[in-house]
């Protein structure tokens, strides 16, 4: 499978590679696949809190690198969802305690065990994400609907050409259905004029991610989740599915405007 | 806010996603070409000083921007118009 080793990665932190990465593994993995999700934030694990999993960890993927134990030894089984493994990443080691080579060859092991691999990157462009990008045959851009995201999309789009990969997927998160309407964020067209990627998700803002991610629940889990469904439905387009991608836009009406006009918002 | 400041905000400000689009797409520009943001400014500047002994160039018509280039980080278009007459 070409989609078998998918890096997410965005350039700006805190647009929400996490949570992305913890809601598409744990949904591929409730529809049956085998899946390992790999945090290659070194220094700053988080992956294991959206997943509920932080106390369960005993070793992390530096002790991997180190050889202390095989990558197999380190994978933590998730308590909710079958099928589904997390390499925990080390939280007092810096970025450069693992290498893209390592990660190479750790992916390489497991390749064959798992239907699909998830690298969460870090933020940033530097070493870190270089290390969570090269094994992967598949990258996927998160953005918010937001200028400095964009931008920091934008270069990490260059730097994966400049690295001769295959040109990531984006994925828009945080898109908020009232201010799109209103004409105040930018709404999906918008974003593939000034990027031009392929789309292969858009997640709305769901007020509820806080709750779940408390919790270590991730919001695919729940039915009645607005941002979870939208990210089943990611896994379900890798998976080669066609499903329809909501396209919330700005369409101010003349009665918007006239409203805008007399009334007092 | 006065009904006429109203009137200009329902239909003449265009709306900030607008905006921040316009911003966005100036910016790539620059970024992509890995170019700083007055770098226009400065060549447009130097070609100026450049064409001002031609009278029979119409310096007030010189056009310069950026734009997307195959081979290259990016490429600079300069267009230069002669005075009529
Ligand atoms: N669709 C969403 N709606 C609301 N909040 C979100 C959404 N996606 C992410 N968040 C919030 O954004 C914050 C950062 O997310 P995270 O996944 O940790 O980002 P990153 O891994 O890119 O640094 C978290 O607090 C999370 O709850
Ligand atoms: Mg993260």
């Amino acid at each position: 499978m070409a989609d078998k080793v998918i890096c997410i990665t965005s350039g700006k932190g805190g647009v929400g590679k996490s949570t992305v990465t913890a809601n598409i593994a744990t949904a591929l993995a409730m529809k049956g696949y085998k899946v390992v999700a790999i945090d290659a934030d070194i220094g700053l694990r988080n992956l294991d809190l959206v997943l509920g999993l932080e106390n369960r960890i005993v070793y992390d993927i530096v002790h991997v690198v180190e050889g202390v134990v095989p990558p197999e030894k380190a994978l933590v089984k998730d308590k909710k969802t079958k099928n589904l493994y997390l390499l925990p990443a080390a939280q007092t080691k810096d970025k450069s305690a693992v290498k893209p080579e390592d990660l190479v060859k750790i992916v390489e092991e497991l390749r064959d065990k798992f239907d699909f691999i998830f690298i969460d990157s870090p933020a940033g462009i530097e070493e870190g994400f270089k290390t969570a990008v090269t094994p992967a045959d598949t990258i996927i851009v998160v953005a918010n609907p937001e200028m400095a995201s964009i931008r920091d999309a934008d270069r990490v789009v260059g730097l994966c050409e400049a690295m001769q990969k295959p040109e990531p997927k984006l994925v828009i998160n945080r898109l908020d259905p009232k201010k799109v309407a209103r004409g105040d964020m930018l709404d999906v067209e918008d974003v593939l004029q000034v990027l031009n990627l392929d789309l292969l998700g858009v997640v709305p803002e769901d007020r509820n991610m806080v709750s779940y991610i408390n919790r270590g629940e991730p919001a695919v889990l729940f039915e009645e989740s607005i941002a979870g469904k939208e990210l089943r439905n990611i896994a379900e387009r890798l998976l080669g599915k066609d499903v329809p991608i909501p396209r919330w836009s700005y369409s101010e009406s003349f009665l918007d405007k006239l409203k805008k006009l007399f009334g007092s918002e | 806010m006065g009904f006429m400041d109203k009137l200009k905000g329902a239909f003449g400000k265009p709306p900030a996603k607008e905006v921040a689009k316009k911003r966005l797409q100036l910016i790539l520009k620059y970024d992509r070409a890995g170019l700083p943001p007055n770098a226009v400014e400065a060549v447009k500047e130097a070609i100026l000083k450049a064409l001002e002994e031609f009278p029979f160039i119409d310096t007030s018509g010189v056009n310069i921007h950026i734009t997307e280039s195959e081979n290259t980080k990016g490429k600079i278009e300069i267009e230069v118009p002669v005075k009529n007459g």
